[in-house]
């Protein structure tokens, strides 16, 4: 039996402490596993199943096929290809956009200006993603409002447009406008976080504004950085509604292929073979990123 | 033209005034400290001398040049923070080298100076560690090194022991003086720990409530303090309210009240009068405690209410009249130990005393 420094048995205490946790946590860990570890599970076993269309439980029978045809396609692979792409892409502008607000944001000091920006940043989020990317269109698209500006102005004949969606780009568009919010939240609480005189003693020590941010401003805000991008990533690989609408299933997605095998032909071990690999993909984003967060400085993350 | 001057410098936030009127001098090579209680503006103060912070009125020069205006890093002061500020995502070698490779300086240069830095403050062998992996008085090291190794004019220094524990306390204060010492470096030290403050200092500026109430060496702050705040604040002391009775130069009679009148000292830069209300401040160690009965007349007589052992000696509280006084006394085996309810005398140097306006 345990007992502590003045002799007495603690074992009770203690393990009635760790009961307590367990009871504490168990409603999300029940949750977890209806919602997530069985269906993601089954998914995961079924794509080993044979293809066998409108065949949708697992069965005992095991096979790579699923697995062969997706990596001795050009198309798959280069969907696959394309999503990270995507991905990487829509992290990077977000990022690059997102870094500023989040400053401006993390320094305003007046209370009132403060609740101010985070609403104007919140309120995107208030709104369906569907509804968001349709008012895109209307911006956007071939008769939206920047086409008629530049036929208006005489930039582009009458009847023509230049093409500003149903591609990759307006994917990227739609994408950055859906992350945006989490990159910004997420950037905001970290670089709060950054003891303001670390800046002062790197200004002291003789920086100019610029390179104490560059040098010490920005290396403590890396965490947000990573994690952010993270966010962003997984976000943007993952998403199905915004490649469908802005990319008028013209940019080939790995979720799109998905939602192609599954709702469209009934092939429901194949789709999960491509969903088990999209997973893949995202898990090994957040491999690079504790790779990342743990070199730099041996742990700041 | 003293090194650093402050002329007439307010600081106001919002409706907060944070220091008013603020007019002092701080010579070369002295170490000068700002002491008052907390919220008093000492690092409102050390901030616009810093450049973060601009005054809202007046004027601050270094060497007579007005620098009131200049971005921090043109002003060669260095910063020592109450959390040290080190950089998290460097180790100690690259934290010291910043301020170096922000100078440019060559690579081979920075390294014989971060070396050297590292061996004056004792930490050599630890360029590789981490903010995380240094202990609170280690950390203070790093951050006294990476500024004292860009050699500024001026060090400031912020609350730098109260993130300690007490006996690391004790250690760092001398050795912070050691070092400000061999260097020679005018410091502005700031803290609310009135004994760091004497221990430390070769001058002292009191302040409360955004003003400077005196400014003087250790001794005469606590010897000679102009108001009852300061006696109050600096050290413990007895404050027996009284009225000039007669004067004669420096010397004079106070009336204490119930037919007690004793001789004391006024201070040179007391301003005073006969017939003035004043404090007569006793030190608790100037007293001299004796049982009653032993001939000479006493100051002051009265009973003992309680003592307090603490070791190196015992303090006593003493009901004299209408006073209310606490003696220390060394403990000595020669000196009578008193017990609560004794009658007691007692006398003290009338040089010892200090009139307080
Ligand atoms: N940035 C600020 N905004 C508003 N008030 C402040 C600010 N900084 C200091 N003050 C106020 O100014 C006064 C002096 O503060 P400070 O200089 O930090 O005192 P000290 O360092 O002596 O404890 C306090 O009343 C404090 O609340
Ligand atoms: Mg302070």
């Amino acid at each position: 039996m345990t007992t502590n420094r003045t002799g007495f048995p603690v074992r009770h205490y203690s393990s009635y402490r760790r009961q307590m946790k367990w009871l504490l946590v168990s409603p999300l860990l029940v949750f977890f596993l209806i919602f997530f570890v069985i269906p993601v599970g089954l998914l995961f076993a079924s794509s080993f199943n044979p293809q066998i269309i409108g065949q949708v439980g697992f069965t005992s029978e095991l096979t790579l096929d699923n697995y062969t045809r997706f990596f001795s396609r050009s198309n798959y692979m280069a969907a696959a290809g394309r999503s990270v792409l995507l991905a990487g892409v829509v992290s990077l502008i977000t990022l690059i956009i997102a870094y500023p607000m989040a400053f401006v944001i993390a320094k305003t000091e007046h209370p009132g200006r403060n609740t101010f920006l985070l609403i104007i940043v919140l309120a995107a989020m208030q709104l369906d993603m569907v509804i968001r990317l349709y008012g895109m269109m209307v911006i956007l698209g071939d008769n939206g409002l920047i086409n008629q500006a530049l036929r208006l102005v005489g930039l582009i004949q009458a009847e023509t447009s230049v093409r500003l969606m149903y591609n990759f780009g307006g994917v990227v568009a739609g994408l950055v406008q859906f992350a945006l919010p989490f990159m910004i939240l997420t950037l905001v609480g970290v670089i709060r976080g950054i003891d303001p005189s670390l800046e002062e003693a790197a200004r002291s020590l003789g920086a100019k504004r610029w390179r104490a941010f560059v040098r010490v401003i920005l290396p403590a805000s890396m965490p947000g950085i990573l994690a952010g991008s993270l966010l962003v990533f997984a976000l943007s690989i993952s998403s199905y509604i915004v490649p469908a609408l802005m990319g008028g299933f013209r940019v080939g997605v790995l979720p799109i292929h998905i939602f192609q095998q599954v709702a469209e032909s009934a092939r429901f071990q194949f789709g999960a073979s491509i969903a088990f690999i999209l997973f893949l993909l995202s898990a090994g984003a957040v491999l690079v990123y504790l790779h990342v967060g743990s070199r730099r400085s041996g742990g700041l993350a | 033209m003293s090194f650093v001057e402050f002329h007439r410098v307010s600081k106001t936030f919002g409706k907060t005034v944070a220091v008013e009127e603020l007019n002092f001098a701080v010579e070369q090579g002295e170490f000068f400290s700002l002491l008052g209680p907390s919220g008093c503006g000492k690092t409102t103060t050390l901030r616009m001398l810093a450049g973060f912070l601009t005054p809202t009125t007046g004027r601050i020069k270094v060497h007579g040049r007005d620098i009131t205006d200049l971005p921090p890093e043109a002003r060669g002061i260095g910063i020592v923070f109450q959390n040290y500020a080190i950089f998290p995502h460097m180790n100690v070698y690259d934290n010291i080298a910043f301020g170096l490779i922000e100078r440019g300086e060559k690579k081979a240069e920075i390294r014989r100076k971060v070396g050297e830095a590292l061996e004056q403050v004792g930490l050599a062998g630890y360029e590789s560690r981490f903010e995380r992996e240094l202990s609170g008085g280690q950390k203070q090291r790093v951050a006294l090194a990476r500024v004292l190794v860009v050699e500024p004019e001026i060090l400031l220094l912020d609350e730098p022991l109260s993130a300690l524990d007490k006996k690391m306390r004790e250690e760092m204060k001398y050795w912070i003086k050691d070092i400000q010492k061999s260097v020679g470096i005018s410091t502005i030290y700031v803290t609310h720990d009135q004994s760091e403050a004497l221990t430390m200092s070769d001058r002292i500026a009191v302040m409360n409530a955004g003003r400077m109430l005196q400014i003087g060496t250790p001794v005469e702050i606590y010897e000679n303090p102009v108001s009852r705040f300061i006696a109050e604040f600096i050290g413990d002391s007895n404050l027996l309210a009284g009225r000039i009775l007669s004067m004669d130069g420096t010397a004079c009679q106070i009336d204490l009240g119930g037919n007690a009148v004793v001789p004391s000292r006024i201070p040179s830069n007391a301003k005073v009068a006969v017939g003035d209300s004043i404090g007569l401040l006793l030190r608790p160690e100037v007293l001299r405690l004796t049982p009653s009965d032993e001939g000479e007349t006493p100051y002051l007589s009265g009973e003992v209410i309680d003592e307090i052992y603490q070791g190196s000696l015992r303090r006593y509280r003493v009901r004299a009249g209408i006073h209310e006084v606490t003696a220390e006394i060394p403990n000595r085996p020669e000196l009578a130990r008193l017990e609560p309810g004794d009658k007691v005398d007692l006398y003290w140097n009338s040089e010892s005393g200090a009139v307080v306006p």
